[in-house]
């Protein structure tokens, strides 16, 4: 196998000048067919240990490769699933039953995620006023393969040490194997709770299909 | 891209034609002319397997205390910002060393002959050497100042001629102005040469840039000759397949230069180009 | 034939492609032999000429006679060969260093010509630079000829070089030594071989043509203990004489230049004041090449204070011969001069301690040559292998070191370069393989630079701004004109932050508003010196390259050291 001068110089990470240099100087290992330069895979590789320099033979570009993927709140949404009439008369109690509806987390974690929940509501509460909690833990949750973002809507309000001390009645619990996705998330529903017609749409307690329908509508306008 | 032309300048009235015609090709492509005023009558182009020395004549170094003055006169007569070049490396005290990381270099048909030859048509033997080894196409003026208005490429079917096909391209897409294709048939026919810019990749820009191609027979060639616009840029490539084509800048060639009396804009063999 | 084709390409591949040792063999022996011959034929010529004018030099209008050589060589290279003034080896280092040993093909025999028409009248210079600068040339050109690369062309140079110098003194080794030493500064295995092959394939030619006008005959000294107290106050008098050798070289080429002469003028001027002191004193004429064989041999018959005089009178002649005009070396002159010092102090050694039983004059005067070899172009090495192979034996061995050594160290703490270097290290253009310089010069601006650069609008609102850099990793925005393009200033992240926290300035202001001007920016005809120079001065880590008032990308240190690290890597590599 063989590259050309512009494929090597992305796998050495310079600049094809240099390569032409380097091949003028008489430095690579190349092989001429008219004008064009070629080199081959195993040459390169011996050039490239006894040089001590590094030669990225996959075909990724390196500076690409650290771009992690982006997930949406609305497919997140669609994993973690929109729940209704949760009871429940304080914290403790409530988080325990939308955990039991939730239909993502496997039976034998969700005793774990509870007390993570709870760990994170004694620390400082996610109520963030208005009526709506974030439940979250602070770790990432290893035995989760998707990020999942769940809604519940309390059969009744519940005070919940929200910051304006308002009882709450909508939950959202995010849920993530990774910690940048739930940062992500956390920025693309603060900007959904920021407008004032998403929340009373919130208050009227929607359909699922469209509450994710509006999600949709909300983050193309605010691409993260 | 930021596109560099190197002109050498000359303080004499045929040096001012020369810049003329320099400076009216840079403000057409979009490209940066830099005037390099001789302090010595020689200098070198290290090009990658060769080092050209250029020998110019006494007229270059014509009144250095008004050459600067001049040149920037004529750079402000077509509008454009003056720039010089200075060279930064000398092999001599007397001996510069000038940069070769230009993308077009502006010669006259002679650098170190007398004026008289040049309306003969001559091209000296050192801008044959710059155009062997240069990496990038040089622009041969006419003796004389005038304005271009079209591109005529002449292709006829070698890798050089792709290479200037390419840049007849490249400066139709920078100046807007038309361009004519000219082959002449010798031993293939149309098809063939469809074939191959097909082969290449040309075809799409072809259509979309040339206004026309004009196909001759082999015994026309002199009618094609006439039959270019007098005020259009041809654009050619040096050196046929062949060794001993090699020798001299291709026979083709070396008719074309002597018959015509347009603005040439020349690639060599180790000229490279893309459409990029 | 497609099948002959086919295996010839095959064996090609194998034979030269693959490993080009061999390659380099066959071509750098070519290359000294033709240098050997260059070499031979320039002495032949020499010799001719000299025998053919010796008759006229006992007239008095003799004086004129280097004048009218110096006249034509300088008339030659200026109007006829039009090449740049320079004795050679200068050149053919700057060629090495900074264009792979590009040489011009007129250089091959150029400074064959000039210099016979210099040393020929009876100018006091050496053959050997201008021998060496056309074996490069030849070297040079024949890897042209092939298209080598840089590296295998600068093999063929030292090749060449080393195929010259020992042909010209019939010393093998020292021509290897010279070559790796002096021109290519760099000890490499894949050069050594092709350069001894070439040096050896020189002084073969040299025996083959001219086996009776070899320079030096092999002379056996008897050198004892006694004599290493001498010879290391003999090492201090040599690198006296070779700072003073070098000042006054280097003195009289400024005022030749300084004068408002035309060039002609002052070769004649610089002859005439040669060809006078010629007659009083001829052993200042020509290379003196016979001058040296009779000092070493012990027959030479001048006087202690009369060779005292002779040190300076050829030192002056040398400096008028090359600084006015003349072409040719120093090498010659410097043995000259070496072996005059030596013998004048062997003669003073005697008057002042008469029963020391120290070795005899010619041994003193192989020391000297030494010594001011070391001294004036502080190559020891070339210094030593050349009197070994020059005496045959290793008897000098250890004074020699002595001397050498000594020799270069004093000098070079007088004056730091040498006479070969001085000029291009005045130029900044000393570039030798693996150093600082070097990597420098050979890492283009646009080899550094980063384009990928999201450019922003001097007329953007700040808001609109901030919706960029909310989705950019950028830290640096370049702000260009919307109608002409032109690069207009910087807006740096981190110079901004406090505006960008406060949502009421969002729409308050534009780019044009907040972006810095002051940044220093580079273009892409900078080379990577000054513009780290730059960097350090306004401690940047960044710095944008503008070329045209365009916006062309940065550079960044980060991605210097990168390219840095791999370029040291891949130069100072074995391979």
């Amino acid at each position: 196998m063989q590259y050309s001068v512009f494929e090597l110089s992305k796998h050495l990470g310079v600049v094809p000048d240099t390569i032409e240099r380097w091949v003028r100087q008489g430095k690579l290992p190349v092989s001429r067919t008219g004008k064009n330069y070629q080199f081959r895979i195993s040459e390169l590789k011996k050039w490239a240990a006894t040089h001590n320099i590094c030669l990225n033979l996959s075909d990724e570009d390196p500076a690409e490769k650290k771009r992690e993927s982006i997930i949406s709140l609305s497919s997140a949404v669609k994993n973690g699933g929109i729940y209704f009439d949760i009871i429940g008369d304080d914290v403790t109690s409530v988080l325990r039953a939308c955990i039991k509806k939730m239909s993502i987390i496997h039976d034998d974690f969700k005793k774990d995620l509870f007390d993570r929940l709870v760990e994170r509501e004694q620390a400082l509460s996610t109520g963030i006023g208005n009526g709506i909690a974030i439940p979250h833990p602070r770790e990432q949750l290893s035995y989760l393969n998707d990020p999942a973002v769940s809604i519940f809507f309390l059969a009744d309000p519940v005070d919940y040490n929200a910051l304006d001390h308002q009882p709450v009645s909508v939950l959202f619990f995010i849920l993530c194997p990774a910690l940048k996705m739930h940062l992500q998330l956390l920025s693309a529903l603060s900007f959904c709770l920021r407008d004032a017609q998403f929340k009373r749409f919130l208050n009227a307690r929607p359909d699922p299909h469209q509450l994710i329908e509006k999600i949709e509508i909300l983050q193309t306008a605010n691409p993260i | 891209m930021n596109y560099k032309l190197l002109h050498i300048f000359r303080n004499t009235p045929f040096g001012r034609e020369t810049f003329l015609q320099s400076l009216y090709f840079c403000k057409t492509i979009n490209a940066f002319p830099l005037a390099y005023i001789p302090r010595s009558d020689k200098f070198l182009l290290y090009f990658s397997n060769d080092a050209v020395q250029v020998d110019l004549d006494h007229s270059y170094l014509t009144s250095p205390d008004t050459a600067k003055s001049n040149a920037e006169k004529l750079f402000e007569e077509m509008g454009t910002k003056p720039m010089f070049y200075e060279p930064k490396n000398f092999t001599a005290s007397s001996l510069p060393d000038i940069s070769t990381n230009f993308d077009y270099l502006c010669c006259p048909r002679s650098v170190s002959d007398m004026s008289s030859k040049i309306g003969l048509g001559h091209i000296g033997p050192r801008v044959r050497r710059i155009i062997k080894h240069a990496t990038f196409p040089v622009l041969i003026t006419s003796p004389v100042f005038k304005p271009w208005k079209s591109i005529s490429v002449f292709f006829g079917g070698s890798k050089n001629a792709l290479t200037a096909l390419t840049l007849g391209l490249k400066i139709a897409l920078a100046s807007g102005l038309p361009l004519d294709i000219y082959t002449l048939l010798e031993k293939q026919d149309e098809a063939y040469y469809r074939e191959l810019i097909e082969k290449e990749g040309l075809d799409e820009p072809v259509t979309q840039l040339s206004r026309q191609w004009f196909f001759y027979e082999k015994a026309h060639f002199d009618t094609m000759l006439y039959d270019v616009p007098h005020n259009s840029l041809i654009v050619l490539g040096a050196y046929g397949h062949g060794i001993i084509k090699d020798l001299l800048l291709g026979s083709k060639m070396e008719q074309i230069q002597s018959t015509v009396m347009n603005n040439l804009l020349i690639t060599g063999p180790h000229c490279s180009m893309s459409l990029q | 034939m497609s099948t002959l084709k086919k295996g010839y390409s095959i064996l090609y591949q194998w034979l030269f492609h693959r490993d080009d040792r061999l390659l380099l063999i066959i071509a750098g022996s070519v290359a000294g032999i033709c240098s050997g011959l260059a070499a031979v034929a320039l002495r032949l010529s020499l010799q001719t000429v000299l025998e053919w004018l010796h008759p006229f030099r006992h007239y008095g209008w003799a004086f004129v006679l280097p004048a009218v050589g110096a006249l034509l060589s300088s008339l030659y290279l200026e109007k006829i060969a039009r090449e740049g003034a320079g004795h050679g080896v200068p050149e053919v280092i700057y060629a090495v260093s900074r264009y792979g040993g590009l040489l011009r093909f007129r250089s091959s025999y150029s400074r064959l010509i000039s210099s016979f028409l210099t040393i020929g009248s009876g100018g006091s210079a050496g053959p050997e630079a201008p021998v060496v600068m056309s074996g490069s040339a030849i070297g040079s050109n024949i890897a042209k000829f092939l298209s080598l690369n840089e590296r295998q062309r600068i093999t063929l140079v030292g090749c060449g070089t080393a195929g010259a110098i020992a042909s010209i003194f019939n010393a093998p080794i020292a021509g290897l030594v010279f070559a790796i030493e002096v021109i290519l500064g760099e000890w490499k295995f894949v050069n050594i071989i092709p350069i001894a092959i070439a040096a050896v394939a020189g002084a073969e030619v040299s025996q083959a043509i001219i086996p009776e006008q070899v320079i030096f005959n092999h002379q056996t000294f008897q050198v004892g203990l006694l004599d290493i107290l001498p010879s290391l106050c003999l090492a201090l008098v040599t690198a006296l004489v070779s700072v003073v050798f070098t000042k006054t070289l280097q003195q009289s080429g400024k005022i030749a230049r300084t004068s408002s002469f035309p060039l002609w003028v002052r070769a004649v001027f610089g002859g005439c004041i040669v060809g006078t002191i010629g007659i009083f004193m001829p052993v200042v004429l020509g290379e003196g090449y016979h001058f040296i064989q009779e000092m070493i041999s012990g027959t030479f018959s001048l006087g202690v204070f009369i060779t005292f005089v002779a040190v300076f009178a050829k030192i002056f002649a040398t400096a008028m011969t090359l600084g006015w005009g003349g072409s040719g070396g120093i090498f010659a002159p410097c043995l000259v001069i070496g072996s005059l010092t030596g013998i004048v102090f062997h003669k003073f050694l005697l008057i002042l301690l008469p029963s020391v039983g120290c070795a005899r004059e010619g041994a003193y005067a192989l020391l000297g040559m030494t010594g001011i070899i070391s001294g004036v172009m502080q190559a020891p090495l070339t210094g030593i292998f050349l009197i070994v192979e020059i005496t045959g034996g290793y008897e000098m061995t250890l004074p020699l070191i002595v001397v050498s050594s000594i020799s270069s160290t004093m000098s070079h703490y007088i004056e730091p370069a040498s006479f070969y270097f001085k000029d291009l290290i005045e130029r900044g253009q000393f570039l030798r393989p693996g150093t600082d310089a070097r990597i420098l010069s050979d890492l283009n601006i646009s080899e550094l630079i980063e384009t990928r650069y999201t450019k922003v609008s001097g007329n953007m609102v700040f808001r609109e701004f901030i919706e960029i850099i909310k989705t950019s990793r950028q830290n640096f925005f370049p702000v260009i004109d919307d109608r002409t393009n032109e690069y207009k200033g910087m807006v740096k992240i981190s110079a901004i932050r406090k505006y960008v926290l406060d949502p009421g300035m969002y729409d308050m202001i534009f780019l044009s508003q907040i972006m810095d001007t002051e940044v220093m920016t580079v273009s892409l005809e900078n080379d990577l010196q000054e513009v780290l120079e730059i960097m350090d001065i306004n401690g940047m880590e960044t710095i944008p390259v503008v070329e045209h008032d365009r916006f062309v990308g940065m550079i960044s240190k980060t991605r210097i050291l990168d390219l840095y690290r791999r370029e040291l890597i891949v130069q100072t590599s074995a391979h």
